[in-house]
């Protein structure tokens, strides 16, 4: 039982070193080139790697790893859920702007309503918009990738699906550890796929731009 | 339908132009920018103060008429650009 908790707490913290990751990356594009799209991504990735830790911290106050945290559970749970809920906003707000200034409608938005509010556990709402968010982002992915056919892209589309079907068994299935171990490695094979990008861009770096004009 | 085009892909399309077309050596002049770079005279002469200010184009005087040549400012960031431009096309989104 305890092996399961520790096993899911390890999962939380590599999740958080894949968010901080892409967000490092991010970053350092939006220094190089001042790109506002990749400040979204940097944000949102900065969001969900502190939402992790938070979650990791708050598995290992249930180890009783960290004796003084006890008080603050509830409030590292939601603090958790609430900056995860937030990086997931941050990637479906810059597909938002990208079906704004293409003036093309955003299919997903119409279903946010049915998503986000027919529960009202504050856990449950978070979970909600989290579901809510990430699927709007394998969506405008693939709509991406039907445009750009780039294989990469088709590879995070797929990441996030994972990563939105480890929200959907969190959302349907009632509590439990298991169910919570195979929630979290869905999570985790869907980060692990998004972090395939920051090594591409780690390892295969081109020297010059001839794109078209 | 025409693809909107984001500030930094328009920069990147300008220096890309200052880079590609300047095969006389003495830079490119502003309607050589201007055809390529498809955005009106107003905003063209600004971008190009502004790239001008921040050192990615190189602005010279020939017989009262001004040239523009890419920098090794510009030059590194178009390197940066490509490079960056892969990785927010992972994720589906435009630099």
């Amino acid at each position: 039982m305890q092996g399961l908790v520790l096993m899911e707490d390890v999962l939380q913290f590599i999740g958080a070193f894949v968010a901080f990751s892409i967000a490092v990356v991010s970053y350092k594009g939006v220094r190089q080139t001042k790109s506002s799209s990749l400040l979204r991504l940097a944000a949102a990735f900065m969001f969900l790697g502190a939402g992790f830790l938070l979650e990791g911290l708050y598995q290992l106050n249930t180890l009783y790893v960290i004796p003084g945290l006890e008080v603050s559970v509830a409030t590292l749970l939601i603090a958790g859920l609430f900056l995860e809920t937030a990086g997931y906003f941050f990637l479906a707000f810059s597909h938002m702007l990208d079906v704004f200034f293409d003036k093309r409608m955003g299919v997903m938005l119409a279903l946010f309503p049915l998503m986000a509010v027919n529960q009202t556990s504050l856990v449950v709402i978070l979970t909600s918009l989290s579901f809510y968010f990430i699927l709007y982002g394998v969506v405008e992915t693939l709509f991406a990738y039907s445009k750009n056919r780039n294989p990469n892209t088709l590879l995070i589309a797929c990441g996030l699906a994972v990563i939105a079907g480890g929200w959907w068994v969190s959302l349907v299935s009632p509590d439990g550890l298991m169910l919570n171990i195979v929630q979290l490695l869905m999570k985790e094979v869907g980060l692990v796929t998004l972090f395939i990008p920051v090594l591409r861009f780690t390892f295969n770096k081109k020297s010059g731009w001839n794109g078209p004009v | 339908m025409a693809q909107y085009r984001t500030q930094t892909k328009i920069i990147a399309d300008i220096l890309v132009t200052a880079r590609d077309m300047n095969t006389a050596g003495d830079g490119v002049g502003i309607t050589t920018l201007l055809r390529k770079g498809n955005v009106s005279y107003n905003r063209m002469t600004k971008l190009i103060a502004d790239l001008v200010g921040a050192g990615l184009l190189e602005e010279h005087m020939l017989e009262k008429n001004a040239k523009y040549k890419i920098s090794e400012r510009g030059i590194t960031f178009l390197t940066a650009y490509s490079q960056f431009e892969d990785f927010a096309q992972s994720f589906g989104l435009r630099l």
